[in-house]
């Protein structure tokens, strides 16, 4: 059925986006289940256990991930041997909801797409376990942390494998919650616990948009489930559509950290390195793209949604690669290097049917190289007593050696070095961007320029030039069980492209996405290849002669161009909030000594403090007179008969 | 003239009503016949009994309601037309017992007074006397308040179940006046109990008598008491449409009152901060189910012909009580006072589900209707709420109830475990999926976009995001936050305390996963008979 | 005869019963207006019971006194208490509970 809709697609140069129309799991159920049954259960049994399981915690952590793994790959194998049409299968767990028209089938749905998705999250995942058992070997919360990082992985598999987005908003859901506690898992610092609360504030308002995109999603299709809406949306009204698109493109906006809800990023590295790499890289920042590329029957139905979701990604690819050149910390230079990297995605999910699976070839990639880097950065923190400064690293490729080759890897792969795994995905973003629309297209070649500009400064700073470091400071090669899965993520990086030989991941992810007729670009594609290189190397060049020749000063210099200053303050992401909506109501509340015997301060963002101000002055109105409120009352009373005269008159 | 001929009265059906209010009766006798230092025993015995009595008889009730002539309608009418047991009724009756039953166990917990009930030993003596100060150390309890919660019980289940409105009024009187005293009974913060109890005596004496006066002008647009009678004049619009809206609104206004809604809100906070917990417990869940059923009764039942012309009002009193709910949550300083601006955002949500309102051909068979939505609602909030107001009971020092938000920071670190209870309540009463919050909001959404009201909604999903900003920021505070001086400590409560959290907490997560068998129940017996 | 003069007279008690709980500080006359709100209505319900001509209203009405009565016990009982703790019936004077 699918390949005959695929065959009909092609002929006609585009048309109808592909069903999502599942076959019985029969024999792969089992690993299906499994697969989040045992990080679940690893979650349940250290957070239930108590300091019983202190012990071999971090063990059962990592064995039940890679357990995990092992069932990804059993279904992978599982589906790769069978023909195109028959690689979509579900497995319903339970009825959740059923209420006469209304049914929430609690299924998983394993499909091209999810596989994908599967291999990336336990394979990296289980990892970044193995990693983390030597990084957070001297905490004392240790076994809290794996099980803070199994109830992760066991809520994204959710997010990626239910078949119903009432089940996707229970993963998104899930991995917030996992991402908050682990944000602030170092609750004794006070910037963690901020920093965890502004991404969970953030992160609600992209939750809004889930929610109210699903509750259009359900009032009009009156279903929720995958293949339903799927088999509907071509029969319903193109402004809903929009609604919907925007709704959940503001859903992918907070979880991805695209603008304008970006700024929670680059807070969120106040939680340990481990799960900057894992959940603010590789995994749950790129559930935006998920389920944009998921939700592909919806934006196929929408050019004016699909638009906004390219020029939200162009916008972001720029601000992050910008924010990228101007950070001293380590840890902030990559974390805008994530949202730049996730802006390519979204770019790519932008351009629909010609993008969609180059938007989901870069995420793999970039999982991979950039979880190499980040662990990379936490195997150069554990050597420097836990600096992020570069400005006091430098030459430390001699001290940590496996650190700095399997770092360059992932360097060489995110500014696309030819033949690396980030040349392959980034090369057809751009050039298909181009084909589809020359400024974002440009915008983004501009990017990867950038990206070789800010990478390159980071390599520099970081591993060549002078010794900066104190005297007390003796950086160190971390040991194995750190260094082992930063070796094998390397590889990855070097050898990630080899999914689009031959156009292999387009192919196996066409009865998910769909296979339009492209645009071609007047020239060959090998000329655009070189274009990109070209641009990369002059950013590189730049860098070099900016920081490669010259002596790097231990303090950050504060006579800086008024770029590198907007940078460094984030874009002015939190001014702007400030200016906005905080001043104001500031003012309003600062007369209100009420305000001031305030346990927890209102909210330290935008809106949140906006309401919490209102919320302090609205409160001055229970007085604590009964005479007051039996006014209330009386007044309240006559609103309601005027209102019902008003209605039944009217 | 006729003979006098006695009505029929249909024993069975009412029997879960009797037993309580013969238990009540018979408590008040205890108080006076037996010795003080048995009445306890007694008291709490009677009570349990009555309470597991009464929910077997509901039971009973619930699995006896057969088809009306109209297949769609479970139940009959019964007591000379005074009382409709139909499918919502009893499973309100179903509902209020199993909490009445967790509340008995709240009031009778001592041990986390040393020995004594957390209610004023001696009412009627002054805080700070020696007369107190006797009480105290004689270790005096006042057992009256086991009778007073059976009456009150015994009022809630008539709301929802009474078929006219002389009988909704009486109980809707029989199940606040007994809580008013109940409010001024707590053994620590005399003061502020006694104000509270003030507060909303003569606040719900104040809504009453627009209650009272409601019901006679709408007794003078239909000619009847009996709600199927009103319905039957709404539809056929005869006499004056002055005195029918002036009825709807003014009797609106009583209810709205006893749900907290907006702007009938103000007494909540106030009286949720002043009464002993135990009771407020007491007030959040049961007196919502209660408030809730009868309001849908009166509504749907008697006014659904022309709720075109209500409908409006509902919705911006929903939109309001949201909003106010939420908003003034987000400043509060006492976890009590927080609670209680949550119930009233919680009010705004069930209000929310009230307007899935539709005839009966516009629902597909078992399909979601408002009632079933809120009944459902209904369910899960009220077991959250009881559970978590249970673990504020037990989180103390040496002056009591430590409810100031200061002394809970750190609370994680003094006992995960509480902190982990109350943690999952606050994240339930959020929304977050898993939860029986998630299913709960869940419902009364769909039931209002099905119905229409989806701007309603909207204005919901936005209220709930706000409101997760403030349940969120006491877990912070439990978890991230180092404690203040001494820190909080916890109570280790008797197992009535224990057994109240924990069956709260589990029927918050058991309704959060599987919540289909009680929608699907909920889905057959959701039509009100008349 | 017309009953209307009835009615209007009810809605002056009502009216009179409300502004009385919202202007006077003793509780106890605050109290006493919710009574005369309570009256009003039995005065409107035993006027539509004539208008109508059934039986409901009055018997209604008796209802709402003996309600009325058993409010005064309850209500007199907390009205005591708080004016023995704090020596004050006014219900200005208990506004610990605010915000």
């Amino acid at each position: 059925m699918i390949s005959t809709a695929i065959d009909v697609l092609t002929a006609e140069g585009g048309g109808m986006p592909p069903l999502v129309e599942p076959g019985a799991a029969g024999s792969l159920a089992l690993p299906l289940v499994l697969v989040i049954a045992l990080p679940a259960l690893g979650a349940a049994v250290l957070l239930l256990g108590g300091r019983r399981t202190d012990a071999w915690g971090h063990l059962l952590g990592t064995a039940t991930v890679v357990g995990s793994f092992v069932c990804s790959l059993w279904l992978f194998l599982g589906i790769l041997g069978r023909p195109e049409d028959e690689r979509q299968i579900t497995q319903s767990l339970w009825t959740w909801f059923s209420a006469g028209e209304w049914t929430v089938d609690l299924g998983l749905l394993y499909d091209p797409l999810s596989a994908l998705f599967l291999l990336l999250i336990t394979g990296v995942g289980a990892l970044i376990h193995v990693y983390s058992i030597g990084y957070m070997e001297h905490d004392v919360r240790r076994r809290r942390f794996f099980a803070y990082l199994n109830l992760f992985v066991a809520a994204m598999l959710v997010l990626v494998l239910s078949s119903d987005y009432v089940g996707v908003f229970l993963g998104w859901e899930g991995v917030g919650l996992a991402s908050y506690l682990l944000i602030g898992f170092w609750q004794h610092k006070p910037s963690a616990a901020a920093a965890a609360k502004k991404a969970f504030v953030i992160n609600r308002v992209g939750d809004i948009g889930l929610s109210l995109g699903v509750g259009l999603i359900f009032f009009t299709f009156h279903t929720t489930s995958f293949d339903e809406v799927s088999a509907l949306t071509s029969e319903a009204s193109a402004g809903v559509m929009t609604a919907i698109g925007l709704l959940l493109l503001l859903a992918a906006c907070g979880k991805s950290a695209q603008f304008p809800l970006q700024s929670w990023l680059l807070d969120a590295m106040e939680g340990p390195t481990p799960v900057s790499a894992l959940i603010h890289a590789a995994t749950m920042v790129t559930a935006g793209v998920y389920l944009i590329v998921r939700s592909q029957f919806v934006f196929e139905y929408t050019d004016a949604a699909r638009t906004a979701v390219a020029v939200i990604g162009t916008i972001t690819l720029l601000m992050g690669a910008w924010i990228g050149c101007a950070k001293d910390d380590i840890k902030k230079t990559l974390a805008g290097s994530t949202m730049s990297q996730i802006g390519y995605m979204v770019l790519a999910a932008g351009l629909g049917v010609a993008g969609y699976a180059y938007a989901i070839f870069h995420l793999v990639a970039h999982g991979a190289f950039k979880a190499n880097m980040f662990l990379g950065a936490g195997s150069v923190m554990h050597g420097t007593n836990d600096d992020v400064d570069m400005r006091h690293y430098g030459a430390l490729q001699k001290a940590m050696p496996v650190t700095f080759i399997t770092f360059a890897m992932g360097y060489l792969a995110i500014i696309g070095f030819p033949g690396f795994s980030g040349f392959w995905s980034k090369d057809r973003i751009i050039e298909t961007a181009l084909a589809e629309n020359l400024v974002l297209g440009l915008c983004a070649l501009l990017g990867a320029g950038v990206t070789g500009f800010y990478m390159t400064r980071l390599m520099l700073m970081t591993f060549f030039g002078e010794k900066r470091w104190e005297d007390d400071v003796h950086p160190h090669e971390s040991p194995k069980v750190m260094t082992i899965p930063l070796i094998v993520l390397a590889a990855l990086s070097v050898f990630g492209g080899i999914m689009i030989a031959g156009d292999w991941i387009k192919k196996f992810l066409a009865p998910v996405t769909g296979e339009g007729e492209a645009h071609h670009l007047p020239v060959s594609p090998l000329v655009i290849s070189l274009v990109v290189t070209v641009v990369v190397a002059i950013g590189v060049a730049v860098a070099w002669m900016l920081f490669g020749r010259r002596e790097i000063p231990r303090e950050a210099p504060t006579d800086v161009s008024p770029f590198t200053r907007a940078g460094r303050h984030d874009l002015y992401g939190d001014a702007i909030n400030d200016v906005l909506v905080v001043g104001p109501s500031k003012q309003l509340t600062a007369g209100l000594a009420t305000f001031d015997r305030a346990v927890v301060d209102g909210g330290a963002m935008g809106t949140a403090s906006a309401i919490g101000g209102l919320s302090a002055v609205a409160r001055r109105v229970q007085n604590g007179f009964v005479r007051s409120y039996a006014l209330a009352l009386l007044g309240g009373a006559a609103l309601v008969l005027l209102a019902l005269v008003a209605v039944s008159f009217a | 003239m006729t003979g006098f001929q006695a009505p029929n009265v249909e024993w069975l059906t009412l029997s879960p009503l009797l037993v309580v209010f013969l238990a009540a009766v018979v408590g008040v006798l205890v108080e006076a016949f037996v010795p003080r230092a048995q009445r306890y025993a007694v008291q709490v015995g009677l009570s349990l009994a009555a309470m597991v009595g009464t929910l077997v008889a509901s039971l009973v009730v619930f699995a006896r309601l057969s088809p009306t002539a109209d297949e769609a309608e479970l139940g009959r009418v019964v007591a000379a037309g005074a009382v409709a047991a139909d499918g919502p009724a009893v499973f309100t009756w179903v509902l209020l017992s199993v909490l009445g039953l967790l509340s008995v166990m709240l009031f009778a917990e001592r041990k986390v007074e040393s020995g004594v009930l957390t209610f004023a030993g001696q009412a009627a003596a002054l805080p700070g006397t020696e007369a107190e100060r006797e009480a105290s150390t004689r270790g005096l309890s006042h057992t009256e308040v086991f009778p007073l919660m059976l009456f009150a019980i015994g009022g809630m289940m008539l709301f929802p179940a009474s078929n006219d409105l002389l009988t909704m009024f009486v109980a809707l009187e029989v199940l606040s006046l007994p809580l008013y005293l109940l409010c001024g009974l707590a053994r620590r913060r005399r003061l502020l109990s006694q104000e509270a109890a003030m507060k909303y005596f003569l606040l719900g004496a104040f809504s009453s008598g627009f209650f009272v006066y409601g019901l006679a002008l709408v007794y003078g647009y239909a000619g009847s008491m009996g709600f199927a009678q009103i319905a039957a004049a709404v539809s056929a619009d005869t006499g004056s449409r002055a005195l029918l809206l002036g009825g709807i609104g003014l009797m609106s206004v009583g209810l709205l009152f006893k749900v907290g809604a907006a702007p009938f809100h103000a007494w909540t906070p106030d009286v949720y901060q002043g009464a002993p917990t135990a009771v407020t417990a007491f007030m959040a869940a049961a007196t919502k189910v209660a408030a809730f059923g009868a309001m849908l009764r009166l509504f749907y039942v008697a006014f659904g012909g022309n709720r075109d012309d209500w409908l409006p009002m509902v919705w911006a009193v929903a939109i309001l009580t949201m909003v106010v709910g939420s908003v003034l949550a987000i400043s509060q300083t006492d976890v009590k006072r927080m609670l209680a601006y949550s119930s009233i955002a919680h009010a705004g949500f069930l209000l929310t589900g009230f307007l899935g309102i539709r005839s009966l051909d516009e629902v597909a068979p078992g399909g979601l209707t408002g009632v079933s939505a809120v009944l459902f609602y209904l369910t899960t909030y009220g077991f959250t709420t009881m559970a978590a107001f249970a673990v504020v009971s037990i989180v103390r020092d040496a002056g009591g109830e430590t409810t100031h938000l200061a002394r809970w920071q750190g609370l994680g670190k003094e006992s995960p475990l509480v902190a982990g209870v109350f943690a999952f309540l606050l994240l339930a009463m959020a929304g977050i999926p898993l939860t029986s919050g998630f299913t709960g909001k869940w419902a009364v959404f769909a039931a209002a976009t099905a119905a229409g009201a989806w701007p309603v909604v909207v204005v919901a999903v936005l209220m709930s995001a706000v409101a997760a900003y403030f349940y969120v920021r006491v877990i912070v505070l439990m978890f991230f936050a180092e404690p203040v001086g001494d820190g909080p400590s916890v109570a280790v409560p008797s197992a009535l305390t224990t057994v109240v959290i924990a069956v709260g907490t589990l029927v918050t997560l058991v309704l959060g996963i599987v919540p289909g068998a009680l929608i699907e129940l909920l889905g057959n017996v959701g039509v009100f008979i008349r | 005869m017309s009953e209307t003069p009835f009615l209007v007279l009810s809605a002056i008690l009502f009216t009179i019963g409300a502004v009385g709980v919202l202007t006077r500080r003793n509780a106890i006359v605050v109290f006493m207006c919710v009574e005369l709100m309570l009256n009003a209505g039995n005065l409107a319900l035993i006027t539509f019971a004539r208008t109508t001509g059934t039986l409901d209203g009055q018997i209604a009405a008796f209802f709402v006194m003996v309600v009325a009565a058993a409010e005064v016990v309850v209500g007199l009982a907390i009205i005591m208490t708080i004016f023995r703790t704090r020596r004050s019936a006014s219900v200005d004077d208990a506004s610990l509970l605010k915000y």
